[in-house]
């Protein structure tokens, strides 16, 4: 039988939903063993549920949002996260409180009441059943869960660090330079593609299992000081450095 | 008669060499050569759905990998011995066979580790080919190689290694290394240790791997894939079920020690470790592991004494 699936998104820039469509041929390939039946970005003719398989971009920051997100899980057998916003609050939960509360002010006065809801992972809402990570994801690692999940496998997180995918493209070490870097407590699978292009690994796809945060926290302090680190960690993994 | 090579001419070499093979340049490579015989990441057979039938990836071409130092090709003979020993690695050899292994030396070398041809520094300018295979004999070619009776050779001694030196006693290394299990040492690298698994890619001699299966996507064919492991990541010691055998970073650690120093001396007889240095340059939590070793072994001693 050919699942059924709904591919959805909430706030974000969609561009996870572009990564999927830039998988090209591939996805003339996937699109003959599964029927997507509702696309909003994709197809113009929408079915409503019950979905085999509901993967979700985004973050929802409204109630509206929240509220199909809910649907959408009674409605899935399978529910998947795509992309950052969706798997960890991504770009929209950089947000900081304080500074949109005295803005909110500024802008709008006393009197005005905001009705956006903070940025938080799916899984804040809801059960996932799988996170694809990464802003964006990565292209393989797409291919590679729709073939563990067409496979009948349940989908395997990547059990290495960042570091992995960075050593086999010859970069130099970023921490080893005296350049932070959040490579060695990060899920691989992104082909290391930020440090390659010069820039540090800012966690976009996770924390690794059992990540050592506190023992890299402590490497970047011989580094650099609080308030970047923290900087680091807000990119993505703000919740990691709460704990 | 000595084949001597001026050190300009050594690129030129090369570049010749690049008609009959694969050249791969090793010089400055965050991975050590293993890589080129034990991928990080490889296809090891594709399993074909309609035909029903296996098929493996075939090596054609002959490659050579250039660049190596004296531990380096010590640890391509060690590893090659892993590889041959109990059971011979087919996909290792698969490539091993097809390749030369030309190593470049810029110390005077006393006892040749390994490789077909090594060239050895003798002057400023020149080195010459230590020739130790008839593969190796077939790309020493006259265009590059001037023929001497008796050359000048300087004497560039190997800096003194004091890890290097320590595993000479490879017997006691074990030993320490076994009876340490309960040292405090490794409460300590439990918590630094980042377990990113940077040491184990970066040393020439870790050969742990992990298998992974794929169905295609248009679902026609199945395929597993080897890829590297690292000893310090959580899935490493994890078996079917879910049972991990060693639960915590701490447990880990000490495994990837005891396999280089125990076990792999009471298999091989030596240490897997040739005191390259890498694992310690490479280390992005700082750890230092020559010297954790070297504690380890000061504190065997000092139990020892107190016996």
């Amino acid at each position: 039988m050919v699942p059924k699936v709904a591919i959805y998104d909430f706030t974000d820039c969609e561009g996870c939903e572009v990564k999927l469509v830039s998988i090209r041929e591939k996805l003339l390939i996937l699109e003959k063993r599964i029927d997507i039946v509702n696309w909003r970005l994709g197809q113009e003719d929408n079915k409503p549920g019950p979905f085999d398989l509901t993967i979700i971009e985004g973050t929802p920051i409204t109630q509206h949002e929240v509220d199909l997100l809910k649907k959408l899980r009674q409605d899935s057998k399978v529910l998947i996260a795509l992309g950052a916003c969706a798997t960890l609050g991504g770009i929209p939960a950089i947000l900081d409180k304080k500074e949109r509360a005295k803005w909110y002010k500024k802008i709008y006065g006393e009197e005005y009441k905001p009705r956006g809801i903070d940025a938080l992972p799916l899984s804040a809402y809801v059960k996932v059943d799988f996170l694809i990570h990464g802003c964006p994801i990565d292209e393989n690692e797409l291919i590679r869960i729709f073939q563990e999940l067409l496979a009948g496998k349940t989908p395997a997180y990547r059990g290495y660090s960042v570091c992995f995918e960075c050593k086999q493209a010859n970069n130099p070490c970023r921490i080893i330079n005296g350049q932070p870097c959040l490579g060695p407590i990060t899920q691989g699978g992104c082909g290391s593609i930020c440090i390659k292009g010069g820039s540090p690994c800012y966690g976009c796809f996770g924390l690794r299992q059992e990540a050592n945060v506190k023992g890299l926290v402590e490497v970047l302090q011989g580094l650099t000081d609080k308030k970047e680190i923290e900087r680091y960690f807000t990119m993505f993994l703000s919740r990691a450095f709460d704990k | 008669m000595e084949f001597v090579i001026e050190k300009k001419k050594i690129d030129k070499w090369l570049d010749d060499l690049k008609k009959d093979f694969k050249v791969i340049d090793i010089r400055g490579k965050a991975l050590p050569a293993k890589q080129y015989f034990l991928p990080p990441k490889q296809k090891t057979f594709v399993f074909n759905k309609k035909t029903k039938k296996l098929s493996c990836p075939e090596y054609k071409k002959e490659f050579l990998v250039f660049g190596l130092g004296l531990a380096d090709l010590e640890a391509m003979t060690q590893l090659d011995e892993i590889m041959e020993k109990p059971y011979s690695d087919f996909f290792y050899w698969q490539k091993r066979n097809k390749s030369l292994i030309i190593g470049l030396v810029d110390e005077s070398i006393e006892v040749a580790p390994g490789g077909d041809v090594i060239l050895e520094k003798i002057t400023d300018q020149q080195y010459r080919a230590l020739i130790l295979t008839d593969k190796g004999k077939a790309i020493i070619k006259d265009e590059f190689f001037d023929k001497k009776d008796k050359p000048s050779i300087k004497n560039y001694p190997q800096p003194d290694n004091p890890f290097k030196r320590m595993l000479l006693d490879s017997e006691l290394l074990a030993e320490a290394v076994k009876w340490s299990l309960n040292h405090k040492i490794w409460d300590k690298l439990g918590e630094q240790c980042l377990g990113c698994g940077i040491c184990t890619y970066v040393c020439p001699l870790c050969h742990c791997f992990s298998i992974e299966d794929q169905v295609s996507l248009d679902n026609k064919e199945c395929s597993r894939c080897r890829q590297w492991d690292a000893c310090t990541l959580p899935e490493f010691s994890k078996v079917a079920g879910g049972h991990n055998f060693h639960k915590t970073i701490k447990q880990r650690y000490y495994n990837w020690f005891y396999h280089k120093f125990v076990r792999a001396y009471h298999e091989y007889g030596k240490s897997q470790c040739v005191a390259c240095g890498r694992c310690r340059e490479n280390c992005p939590a700082g750890i230092k592991i020559s010297e954790v070793l070297k504690e380890i072994v000061d504190d065997y001693k000092k139990h020892l004494s107190a016996i």
